[in-house]
């Protein structure tokens, strides 16, 4: 067998191609059971396009953190990034969706992005020149498109150097100063992303911790599905190099990086305690009072159990604990955007809903009220305050176009690098 | 614990890679060591020698936990039951407010503990002698010593000298 590229048994595309059909159906069946505002359909798109374009956001940020810190272990799989990275195109495609519903009015998403709010709301008013459909489609799409433009860059020169690198290394050369060139770019503009993306849909409320909070979310699914998808293709007799030195300090990373994230977490939550600030603390008070199981299952999933089990040294170094893990931290993060969105959207379609008489929201208005104020005993909201079925079938649409995209892209390159300078230092890794 | 009044007889090496050779032939002869010194440590050093994993970090988790426990209870009590104060308008027990102090001291009951039952177990209380072998195993040479009573001389010298060592010597420490 050719270990050099790969040739996925044609078993495995089906499996993808089923999770795909389950998305659509999900798409279509939460389309047509939603209200006539469809907010939790676009809420769905919003979470799902978010988390996987910063996932794949994530994976050449640490390609291009690993080439700037001489940090050669990664190399062998490191097309396995390269390939995640190249979502961006669907990213792109997605993020201008959602840019182009603002305009044409298809969804009540964002609060600022309602002309008569905007005109009249003295918070929405002062933040105007930020939020704003024109930053939002130009801003957004723009950082997309320079994200892309680097990981395309990272991928050729890459792929360009197993055929044409020489002893002079310029590929690699090349390649630092791209890498070094995006960490700056990609760290302002990745926090005015999430600032646009996700922290508008709560137009009054702000954190200086939110960026961090969501980026380390998304790292951690970075790592958790890099495991997950080399534990894979290790299993289908591919990257025989990748040994559990890698995996050991892949575990590292993830048990690191979702410490990292409990720190960020905690802190944004302590400061607005602290301050107890009325237009900060809402923020805590509707996820507490009306999402209490996502809002600590987000703690528990997130930080007490990968810490738990990956702090010992033998876990990072077996595939079991691995999966588990892995499996744990990508839902947890999963679902710690869905709790990041859905409220602020909800309240965001009701507020509009009723000044809109007689519009699209009003039905859900109604509804959600009540399921809002009346939840103890009321019971749950499925797909608003918890994430339902659909919700979760459409996540495996994504995570299959996800995964789709990055073997495509893994499948049109040699697995490894040939003549990266660091590839031996990644063949010999050592703990 | 280490014992003193020995007569060793050792080689230096002047690479990495001589002495895990050497140390690999030694086991396969079933020769005990005595001892190894490196000016750092080095990789597959453990595996080489056979030694069994630390259970330090056994003893870390169970530091860290008492800290964890130390810090909340003694916080808890403090503020609830020996001296309640209210702080900018609080219930007296502020779960969020204890956390970071609850932090600071798992990883200082982590830490002392940690460093102190090292010490402990490797002997290096205050006013340790430790003997040295060869200076300049503290700068850039390796060393392999063996106990000339657990093993025959001749065979060990043969063996250090097979694997490259730069000078065979011997000594009482």
């Amino acid at each position: 067998m050719n270990t050099e590229h790969i040739q996925l048994p044609i078993s495995d595309k089906i499996i993808l191609s089923v999770l795909g059909i389950i998305g659509l159906i999900s798409l279509i069946y939460i389309g047509a059971n939603d209200d006539l505002g469809h907010t939790r359909l676009w809420t769905n798109i919003l979470h799902n396009s978010v988390f996987f374009t910063l996932i794949a956001l994530m994976a050449i940020f640490f390609i291009c953190v690993s080439v700037t810190a001489y940090a050669g272990w990664n190399v062998v799989f490191r097309r396995i990034w390269d390939g995640m990275s190249h979502f961006l195109l669907f990213g792109i495609l997605l993020m201008g969706l959602i840019a182009i519903g603002i305009y044409f009015g298809w969804h009540n998403l964002y609060h600022w992005a309602d002309p008569q709010t905007a005109a009249t709301d003295p918070v929405i008013k002062g933040k105007s020149s930020f939020l704003n459909k024109n930053f939002y489609t130009f801003g957004g799409l723009g950082f997309l498109v320079v994200w892309f433009f680097f990981a395309k860059k990272m991928r050729d020169l890459s792929i360009d150097e197993d055929d044409h690198g020489d002893n002079r290394f310029a590929h690699y050369k090349s390649m630092k100063f791209y890498a070094a060139l995006f960490l700056p770019i990609a760290g302002f503009s990745s926090a005015a992303a999430i600032w646009l993306w996700i922290m508008s849909i709560d137009p009054h409320w702000y954190s200086t911790m939110f960026a961090w909070y969501s980026s380390a979310s998304c790292f951690v699914s970075m790592i958790a599905l890099t495991i997950l998808l080399l534990i894979y293709l290790k299993s289908r007799g591919y990257y025989h190099a990748v040994n559990m030195e890698h995996f050991h300090d892949l575990g590292k990373f993830m048990f690191a990086f979702s410490v990292f994230w409990t720190y960020l977490w905690f802190d944004q939550y302590m400061l607005i305690w602290y301050g107890n600030v009325g237009e900060e603390t809402v923020y805590f008070k509707t996820r507490i009072r009306e999402y209490p199981i996502l809002f600590y299952g987000n703690l528990v999933i997130n930080f007490v159990l990968p810490f738990l089990i990956l702090l010992r040294n033998d876990t990072k170094r077996k595939y079991g604990t691995l999966i588990l893990v892995g499996l744990l931290v990508f839902i947890g993060h999963w679902v710690d955007l869905f709790q990041m969105i859905k409220p602020g959207a909800l309240h965001t379609s009701i507020e509009l809903g009723s000044h809109q008489a007689g519009s699209a929201a009003q039905a859900l208005s109604e509804h959600s009220t009540e399921a809002a104020h009346g939840s103890h005993g009321a019971g749950f909201n499925i797909g608003y305050s918890i994430p339902g079925i659909p919700e979760i079938g459409l996540m495996l649409g994504f995570l299959a176009l996800f995964i789709g995209t990055t073997l495509h892209f893994l499948s049109k390159a040699p697995l490894t690098p040939k003549r990266d300078p660091f590839l031996e230092e990644s063949l010999h890794h050592h703990v | 614990m280490r014992k003193y009044n020995v007569d060793l007889v050792y080689g230096i090496y002047d690479d990495e890679e001589k002495l895990l050779q050497a140390i690999r032939k030694a086991k396969s002869q079933h020769l005990d060591i005595f001892d190894v010194y490196t000016p750092f440590p080095v990789h597959g050093m453990e595996k080489a020698l056979g030694l069994s994993e630390s259970r330090l970090h056994i003893a870390g988790f169970v530091y860290g936990a008492l800290g964890t426990l130390t810090a909340f209870l003694g916080m808890t009590w403090i503020f609830t039951k020996d001296w309640p104060i209210i702080f900018g308008g609080k219930p007296y027990w502020s779960v969020p407010a204890f956390i970071p102090i609850t932090f600071e001291l798992t990883v200082l009951f982590a830490a002392w503990g940690m460093t102190i039952t090292f010490y402990t177990i490797c002997g290096l209380w205050p006013g340790v002698k430790n003997p040295q072998i060869d200076l300049r195993t503290t700068d850039d040479k390796f060393c392999l010593a063996f106990d000339m009573t657990a093993v025959n001389e001749s065979v060990a010298k043969s063996l250090l000298a097979e694997s490259g060592a730069e000078e065979i010597n011997t000594k009482t420490i």
